[in-house]
């Protein structure tokens, strides 16, 4: 059986602008299929990468291979890739239909064949109506639309979105992100985004790519992403994090435990912590601290004060203090009334599960801390 | 605006106010030399060239003279092979302005105005010592042993043609450089992400979205090239009149018949109006 | 008729000039003159004996100052027409009589250039300076005699031509050549001239007022027919060129100096144009512009070789000037142009 070539794949590639490293010896396999998110801050170069992958920039050294093909020379053309551009990049001379067929008629399709993909792309997004009008006269989600069926249209191997929901309100984005995550399902087509929206990023991909200056940070599921950051700048850069060092205490029973600034320790998996380091960082989600006025048997619990409080709505936020003076963030959900409240100045029991504290390494590029 | 939402305000006191301004600088720079124009075109002329005041139309009926109808012609002509002319030079360099970093786009651009620094007389003097039968083109050419004699370059048509051209680019590059400098780089790396080589990309993206620029090039060009006469003296040794050489003899010229040349020039207005209209109609259509 | 014809694309900024310093006061005149045919030296000087300021306000001919006369607006208290244009504002009392006793150096001027038709009595002008209209070789290039008109326009010569860009001079030419008046322009007569001018039109390659030496001396044409002023320029720069007044009738013309009837300062005008006729005054004009100078005591202290010229100071027997021939001017004006057209 023929094993299908990664859909897109770097090898090696640096990019500069000048004395600007943009990408650094980067490497990123993406497979035929998925939806994969190259998600990061501004300037970390995901669009950098997006555009090296369309063509619009050439690798100052390395490869990128699309479909198991060498396209590193291959202007934007030529390639089967299509893209939807941030500013969407409508051409304001063309009504709805005729956008979404440029695509088909630079491939010198027969009419009739551009007329049924028109209309079933223009389905796809649910545009019906709106064919005769041009950009100007359309909303920014429609717009968006647009741009989304117009990269379609000519069903290219590899959709590249480059923030393609940035322009949108708040509450069409999330409606987007499901119909783009949706669509992503119909049509198969492999969906390579680029946002520094961590939500949208777990709400659509398959995978991440996590990227901080110029290299990636962690590729993963949204699920090891979340879960198990591997860095300091991963955890914080996607969800909130506490993030403190923590001293090996002792090893024993298939544990390393942990001994945190309060004094309270905490046993983790032994293969987690690696050998011969004294001291590391590590991160648990505010969700993960479970909060008690009363103590909870087991390890992993501590007694803390609870310093600040703030309603969230569906949960509140609170900021405790361990006996250490070890500031912690907790985000509790707001439970039913059955539930004992907490408030600023309890005195609470605090509860980590071992699963939920996870040793970081150091940030990939070593350059130091993230913003 | 929803339909029947509202009716139509009146403007107020304050609105005719801001509009004073313009409504003065149209009053005093079109309606008032039209309406002499137009005054001038019935008149007659007396023995000394004053203008005798009345309802004429001899001033019309000598303008349809085959005479002058073939040096409107020749004007006409000129100025389309000069827009012609401009419109395929100035086409890619405005293009390539608008596309250079902006260190250089500046730069470029400054080179294109350079030369409205000095005098259009001097320039054109200039022109006529490259291109005299001692000049530097043809010392050049005989020094490179490309030509035996000197050529005939200056007082041709071809001459003329290559005096308009040079004073009249800028008013093609500056207007298209306007629209190609404001259409968003992404518009054409989305036609080329969809498939359009550079050529195609070209004629399907850039072409259509740079109309504007390009017929307001068209007019500043054609326009004020039908009616130049000093280029046509200059270096084409007046042999052909234009249309402008007619008109300025008869209100500075030996004709001193100022009601004719208006009538001249009114219909010359009247052209423009119409070269103007059409272009405009065909440029709404293409973007409406 | 004239030298130096420049277009008048300074001319806007003179005219504003000259209305920012009408507000200020001070005695001044306003004089209405060809583009570079007054020496700012003798203006400077006038000034400076006077305190008399002068705005030289310019024009690139007789038919544009008469236009702009007529338009009113700026007042011009002394102009410069050629005869004919004299003729015209004389017979539409356009100008003022001059006061002659405020002229003490009148008697400067030779009695040939007085009493001319257009100013039979000179009770309105005095003449600046006068010319011809004539034929000028280059030797070097044209090896045959050349007389007249005939002789300028001949097949062979074809687009080696240049003539002033003057639509009456050329018909003119055209009339004296079959044995008429110049300066009867009747329909008739410029039927009889079309066939001839249509001919001779074919075979220029220059039409140039403004400055007809200019391809004479960048080598472009080799003869030509120019104002004498141009001619004397030439020989001045090269003796290569000749200048010879043309055997059918040569063309005399006469630029004077006249005080309109609107002009506000008459008695500062009158002082200058007595300046202008005193020899050391006329001899400046005379050294820039090498037309003939009627003024018989300025000529006396010109050099031999100024007075040498051919094409300043040639032997001519008839002083036949053009004559105001008011609406036939358009006549002229269509016949060159529509043959031109045809060319």
């Amino acid at each position: 059986m023929n094993v299908k070539p990664p859909a897109v794949e770097l090898r090696q590639v640096t990019k500069r602008f000048g004395a600007v490293v943009a990408v650094e010896e980067l490497s990123l396999t993406v497979q035929a299929g998925e939806f994969l998110t190259l998600l990061g801050p501004s300037g970390c170069g995901k669009t950098t990468l997006l555009r090296l992958i369309a063509g619009f920039e050439a690798p100052d050294t390395g490869t990128v291979w699309l479909g198991g093909v060498d396209v590193t020379t291959l202007p934007p053309h030529r390639r089967d890739v299509n893209q939807v551009f941030q500013s969407y990049a409508l051409f304001p001379h063309l009504n709805v239909r005729d956008n979404i067929a440029f695509g088909l008629r630079m491939q010198r399709r027969p009419a009739a064949e551009i007329a049924s993909r028109v209309a079933e792309v223009i389905g796809l997004v649910a545009l019906a109506g709106c064919e005769d009008r041009k950009p100007q006269q359309l909303s920014g989600g429609q717009r968006q639309r647009v741009a989304l069926a117009r990269a379609l249209a000519p069903r290219p191997a590899i959709l590249l979105l480059d923030e393609p929901l940035s322009a949108l309100d708040a509450r069409l984005r999330q409606t987007m992100q499901i119909e783009l995550k949706r669509l992503q399902r119909q049509v198969g087509t492999t969906f390579v985004l680029v946002t520094h929206d961590q939500e949208e990023a777990l709400t659509v991909s398959d995978r991440i790519a996590l990227v901080n200056r110029g290299r990636i940070e962690q590729l993963g599921t949204t699920q090891e992403i979340y879960h198990q950051p591997a860095t300091p700048f991963a955890a914080e850069f996607i969800g909130q994090a506490n993030l403190f060092e923590v001293e090996l205490f002792r090893r024993g029973d298939g544990m390393a435990w942990l001994r945190f600034g309060g004094g309270f320790e905490v046993g983790v998996a032994t293969g987690a912590w690696p050998e011969n380091v004294a001291r590391r960082r590590v991160s648990i989600r505010p969700e993960k601290i479970h909060l008690s006025k009363t103590r909870l048997p087991g390890t992993g619990a501590f007694e803390a004060k609870v310093v600040e409080e703030v309603f969230k709505g569906a949960h509140n936020r609170f900021t405790i203090e361990t006996a250490g003076g070890l500031r912690l963030t907790v985000l509790a959900a707001n439970e039913s009334a059955l539930r004992e409240a907490i408030h600023a100045g309890d005195r609470v029991w605090c509860a980590v599960h071992a699963d939920d504290v996870v040793v970081l390494g150091e940030t990939r590029n070593g350059r130091g801390q993230p913003p | 605006m929803s339909p029947g939402s509202a009716q139509r305000r009146r403007p107020g006191l304050t609105a005719w106010l801001l509009l004073a301004p313009l409504l003065l600088w149209l009053l005093a720079f079109v309606v008032a030399p039209a309406a002499i124009l137009i005054l001038y075109s019935f008149a007659e002329r007396d023995e000394l060239g004053r203008v005798a005041f009345g309802f004429s139309l001899e001033n019309f009926q000598r303008v349809a003279d085959p005479t002058y109808l073939a040096v409107f012609g020749r004007s006409v002509g000129y100025a389309a092979l000069t827009t012609v002319i401009c419109a395929v030079l100035g086409y890619p360099v405005a293009w390539c302005i608008a596309r250079a970093s902006e260190k250089w786009r500046h730069r470029l651009l400054l080179l294109v105005m350079i030369p409205f620094w000095t005098s259009f007389l001097i320039r054109t003097y200039a022109w006529i010592t490259i291109l005299k039968s001692e000049g530097l083109l043809n010392g050049l050419l005989l020094w490179l042993h490309a030509i035996a004699a000197p050529l005939e370059l200056l007082y041709t048509p071809a001459a003329v043609i290559v005096g308009l051209v040079y004073a009249y680019l800028p008013f093609m590059i500056l207007p298209i450089y306007g629209s190609a400098e404001k259409l968003d780089p992404a518009l054409l790396e989305a036609a080329h992400d969809l498939g359009c080589g550079p050529w195609r990309a070209f004629v399907r993206v850039v072409v259509p979205l740079t109309l504007p620029g390009f017929y307001a090039g068209v007019l500043m060009v054609f326009v004020p090239a039908i009616g130049m006469f000093a280029i046509t003296d200059l270096m084409g040794g007046a042999r052909v009149p234009m249309i402008g050489n007619v008109i300025q003899d008869q209100f500075v010229g030996q004709a001193r018949d100022k009601p004719f040349g208006a009538a001249l020039a009114l219909v010359f207005m009247l052209l423009f109006v119409a070269v103007y209209w059409l272009l405009q109609r065909r440029a709404e259509r293409k973007l409406a | 008729m004239t030298p130096i014809r420049l277009l008048g694309v300074v001319r806007p900024l003179l005219a504003l000039s000259l209305a920012v310093s009408v507000a200020q006061g001070a005695e001044q005149l306003n004089l209405f003159a060809w583009s570079e045919y007054v020496p700012q030296k003798v203006i400077d000087g006038f000034t400076k004996e006077t305190g008399i300021k002068v705005n030289y306000e310019t024009y690139a001919s007789g038919e544009e100052m008469l236009s702009k006369l007529l338009i009113g607006g700026a007042a011009y208290d002394l102009v410069q027409p050629p005869d004919y244009i004299a003729e015209a504002m004389i017979n539409n009392k356009l100008l003022r009589p001059l006061d002659r006793a405020q002229l003490k150096n009148i008697g400067n001027l030779a009695p040939e250039f007085l009493g001319l038709p257009h100013d039979p009595e000179q009770k309105f002008t005095v003449p600046y300076l006068t010319g011809t209209v004539g034929i000028v070789i280059n030797t070097e290039k044209v090896k045959e005699p050349v007389r007249g008109y005939r002789d300028v326009f001949q097949a062979k010569f074809k687009n080696r031509i240049v003539v002033v860009n003057d639509n009456r001079e050329i018909v003119s030419w055209a009339l004296v050549t079959l044995g008429l008046d110049q300066n009867a322009l009747t329909s008739a007569n410029l039927a009889r001239a079309r066939p001839l001018v249509a001919e001779w039109i074919k075979l220029v390659k220059v039409f140039d007022s403004d400055s007809p030496k200019t391809p004479l001396l960048n080598g472009d044409v080799d003869l030509g027919v120019v104002w004498s002023g141009e001619a004397a320029r030439l020989i001045q720069e090269n003796k290569k060129f000749a200048y010879v007044l043309p055997m059918e009738g040569a063309h005399p013309f006469v630029d004077v100096l006249a005080i309109p009837t609107t002009s506000k300062h008459v008695a500062a005008a009158h002082r200058f144009l007595d300046y202008l006729l005193r020899p050391d005054v006329s001899k400046l004009i005379s050294d820039e512009f090498p037309y003939t100078n009627p003024n018989a005591a300025a000529r006396r202290l010109l050099s031999a070789e100024q007075l040498a010229n051919p094409a300043s100071y040639p032997r001519l027997e008839k002083f036949n000037t053009f004559r105001d021939i008011g609406k036939a001017a358009a006549a002229a004006d269509k016949l060159v142009t529509d043959l031109k057209s045809a060319k």
